[in-house]
């Protein structure tokens, strides 16, 4: 008996599953075994029809399909393909060549006239297969430009089940799909340039894509914080092609339309707060889906009116922050996704917004205002830092001659050189940028000598606490690495103080 | 009348056996002694057949049982007179009584350690306060009598826990020297917890008690100790003590010296603060916070602690670009970071600086909506 192979996803990874079929004795019936959920136990109605509709045979005697390892739990529709080919291969007549169903997995939905769906998880399977050792996979038509993605596999893409036993056999239908050569360059339709004004908005912009800082921005409505907050990724360094893969993985995993370029643009997640917890945090039954905090893996994670998402979803935003992963238990055992997310948050003063704008009527009571400032919880605001309030425009800002302002091309090409210094400085440890260091380490490894009388001096006047100096610290190395010095000045350490600006009143 | 060599050993011999005897700060015996001399009123305790405690204390004085047990444990006994007798004790004469003790100056001092007492105490200030002192008291405690102690000011004490402890170490902790006065005799350090401490202080600087060797501390004896370190100091603070404490009596003591008092206010939630506190609020005591107002209390004719320097004209020192942004500044209305960039033609970074600097200075300040706004110069 020749075993058909498939994949089997928690999370992330990946395990081969042997699929095997035997026919014999009793009354026709098919029984499939191996710990399947309700889509897999209904693979066998839908292979059974898509077999007929073939003009292909199902044995009318007793069938037992088995999925190995027998006590890995599995789910999804994907293994249709798999389960149809391996009856199929019952048949004495129909042998099919055993050289090719060992090297090969099956990924696909069936449907009852024999066509072959797609299905979720595709990218993340695929790179599991390469990691055992496969060399060929046959999946669904209409995502070979998702599959072709992975680069060492040679990928059949399949119309029907037809197909299918033509590619095993050698006769394949299409030619293999062309493995995309490199990652196509991200095309940037947002700029930094479309802006105007709100110069030290994009300069708070430009220091937290450098260091990786998180953000929070407040200010009243139309000020400009969503703009800039999308216009982020545009000024972050692209991504590496596995690094882009993993992020294309965990959309293909949440069923998101998976295009066929590999996006080097660190991906860019901007839920709703009306969202619920699962689908920011990853959830849903049997097959957790990643949920925000992982398709902002790599990316942003952008949450507009901060203060209007439900506590406990703010909460749990707290575990990937410290530890860039999201664990979701499930009955099966936990599925941990990555989410190493760069947190940016916007609010407004108030429910209503006019909050401490001059000339608009608040229409909140000061009790309102005060609590909407304080719904972020302190272990979240803890990571944050950079703090800026943006005041609304004025006319008399619009009415200054301004000049225009920098493109994102521009500033990006600061930020890598940024980047690439923090990367050589921190080479010996495990972080890669300024945001992720800690507090303690910088105190003891990369001493400011301009900058402790200075950070002494905030701290005596009460204007800094010893959270506060940790953050000032990140931020001033951040401005130094931006400006190519190899140790920040006096300058960088004030201008690092002003930029967690807010934080008071955020705490209060 | 000047006394001859021989008069002086008898007077010290007389005195040391009186000491002995004599329960510290025994006002009618003092003026005995003050009135008689030493010599006389000894001869009349051996001579007399009244059937008195304190008669029979002296038949069953041995001088030679006295010398051996002061040379065991190294003391020395000064007399009044003597170049280490200590100046401030003698205000002791005129002073008291408080509470259940007379007061008076002592007949005599037991000293053990290399310290001189005299000049030990030519500037020198008392730290006392609660036993169950909090952390924060104790942080406190420690600072401010390394403050005082490395600037040559003498911290004497009890050697008690607490306030006491910390003010020893306090001193140590800087090579500054520091005194204390104990209630028993010091062929023994009480408390024994603090024996390590104590042992220190002996070692580098000077035990003092009124009492002779083999006499254990007794309450009344606490008393009168406490005189002796109000009268030690030229001055006394309190740092932590409950309403009834030791402390307390010891501020009395500083009183009825004419001492200044200081006491380190405290949280009014704190109960080991209700002394010093309600010693501020009575009038009773001068407000220290920290090693220079009492410095400044100390000083003989007014060497006031350096106050916060502020700069004549606030805008000195600033740079070319800080002082263009400064002068941006609109007199009354709040501009944006832009708007005052643009106007004191620098760029945002330069001017976010900047305002941080202006801030540090007072000069600036952010309003609730994220702009700045120029600080309203005080008339």
């Amino acid at each position: 008996m020749t075993a058909v192979h498939s994949v089997a996803l928690m999370g992330l990874t990946g395990h081969v599953v042997e699929i095997e079929a035997w026919v014999g004795g009793g009354h026709p019936r098919t029984q499939l075994v191996g710990l399947p959920d309700a889509a897999l136990s209904e693979s066998q109605h839908r292979c059974r029809a898509a077999v007929s509709s073939q003009k292909l045979e199902w044995p009318d005697q007793f069938v037992t399909i088995n999925l190995t390892p027998a006590t890995l739990p599995k789910a999804g529709s994907h293994y249709d393909l798999g389960v149809a080919v391996a009856v199929l291969n019952t048949h004495a007549s129909r042998r099919l060549p055993e050289a090719a169903l060992s090297r090969t997995v099956l990924l696909g939905e069936l449907g009852l006239d024999g066509r072959v769906r797609a299905v979720r998880g595709l990218l993340p399977a695929l790179l599991a297969a390469v990691e055992h050792g496969f060399d060929q996979a046959i999946v669904p038509a209409v995502q070979l430009g998702e599959a072709s993605l992975v680069k060492p596999l040679t990928i059949w893409g399949v119309g029907t089940l037809a197909d299918v036993i033509e590619v095993l056999h050698g006769r394949p239908v299409l030619l293999p799909a062309v493995p995309r050569a490199a990652a196509i360059p991200s095309q940037r339709t947002l700029d930094l340039v479309e802006v105007v004004g709100q110069d030290h908005a994009k300069r708070v912009l430009e220091v937290a894509a450098a260091g990786r800082h998180h953000l929070f921005m407040s200010g009243p409505p139309g000020v400009g914080k969503t703009m800039l907050a999308e216009r982020l990724p545009t000024i972050l360094p692209e991504l590496t092609v596995p690094e882009a893969l993993e992020v294309m993985a965990l959309r293909s995993l949440a069923d998101k339309v998976v295009s066929d370029r590999l996006e080097l643009r660190p991906p860019y997640a901007a839920p709703h707060h009306s969202a619920s917890a699962p689908s920011i945090v990853g959830g849903g039954p049997r097959l957790a889906r990643p949920g925000a905090v992982s398709l902002a893996h790599l990316g942003i994670l952008f949450l507009d009116e901060a203060p209007e998402f439900p506590a406990p979803v703010l909460d749990a935003l707290r575990v990937p922050l410290e530890k860039g992963e999201i664990v979701l238990s499930r009955s099966e055992g936990p599925v941990t996704y990555p989410a190493r997310f760069q947190l940016v948050m916007a609010a407004n003063p108030c429910p209503c917004g006019n909050a401490a704008t001059a000339g608009a009527r608040c229409t909140c009571t000061p009790m309102t205002v005060r609590r909407y400032a304080s719904r972020i919880s302190g272990p979240v605001l803890d990571r944050v830092d950079l703090q800026i309030r943006m005041p609304a425009m004025t006319r008399s800002i619009l009415a200054r001659d301004l000049p225009p302002g920098e493109t994102s091309a521009v500033v990006l090409q600061r930020v890598q050189e940024a980047r690439e210094r923090q990367a050589r400085r921190l080479a010996a440890t495990r972080w890669r940028t300024n945001g992720e260091v800690t507090g303690s380490y910088l105190r003891r490894h990369q001493p400011i000598p301009d900058g402790t009388e200075i950070l002494d001096e905030a701290s005596r006047r009460g204007t800094l606490s010893a959270r506060g100096i940790d953050k000032v610290l990140k931020v001033a190395w951040s401005l130094a690495d931006l400006d190519g010095v190899d140790v920040p000045t006096p300058a960088h350490v004030y201008e690092a103080l002003g930029l967690r600006r807010g934080e008071q009143g955020a705490r209060s | 009348m000047t006394p001859s060599a021989g008069d002086e050993t008898l007077t010290r011999a007389a005195t040391l056996a009186l000491a002995s005897v004599v329960e510290p700060g025994s006002g009618q015996l003092l003026t005995q002694v003050r009135d008689y001399g030493p010599v006389e009123v000894w001869s009349f305790l051996l001579r007399t057949s009244a059937d008195s405690a304190l008669a029979e204390r002296a038949r069953r004085y041995r001088p030679a049982v006295m010398q051996r047990d002061m040379h065991r444990h190294g003391l020395r006994f000064l007399v009044p007179g003597d170049p280490e007798w200590p100046a401030g004790v003698d205000d002791l004469a005129w002073s008291g009584p408080v509470g259940d003790v007379t007061g008076g100056a002592p007949l005599g001092l037991w000293v053990a350690g290399p310290g001189n007492l005299r000049d030990l105490t030519t500037r020198s200030v008392a730290m006392v306060g609660s036993r169950s002192s909090t952390a924060t008291g104790d942080v406190v405690t420690v600072d401010l009598s390394a403050g005082v102690a490395e600037r040559g000011v003498t911290v004497v004490s009890g050697g008690a826990y607490g306030i006491d402890a910390a003010a020893h170490r306090g001193a140590l902790s800087t090579d500054g020297a520091t005194i204390a006065v104990m209630a028993g005799g010091l062929d023994e350090v009480y408390p024994s917890g603090n024996a390590p401490l104590l042992e220190r202080v002996r070692d580098e600087f000077l035990l003092v008690s009124e009492n002779p060797p083999n006499q254990r501390p007794s309450r009344v004896r606490f008393l009168a100790r406490n005189r002796l370190i109000a009268a030690l100091g030229q001055a006394t603070v309190v740092v932590e003590a409950q309403v009834r404490s030791g402390a307390r009596n010891t501020v009395a003591w500083a009183h009825s010296l004419q001492r200044q008092v200081l006491a380190v206010p405290g949280a009014v939630t704190s109960s080991q603060s209700e002394t010093p506190n309600q010693l501020i609020r009575e009038g009773e005591a001068t407000l220290v916070t920290c090693a220079a107002h009492i410095l400044e209390a100390l000083a003989p004719l007014g060497d006031p602690a350096p106050r916060p320097e502020t700069p004549t004209l606030p805008i000195d020192g600033l740079s070319p670009g800080q002082k263009a942004v400064h002068e941006a500044f609109p007199a009354r209305s709040a501009r944006s970071v832009d708007e005052l960039a643009y106007d004191a033609r620098v760029n945002v970074r330069e001017c976010m600086a900047a305002l941080t600097v202006l801030e540090m200075r007072g000069l600036a300040l952010p309003t609730d909506d994220g702009r700045w706004r120029l600080v309203r110069k005080p008339r």
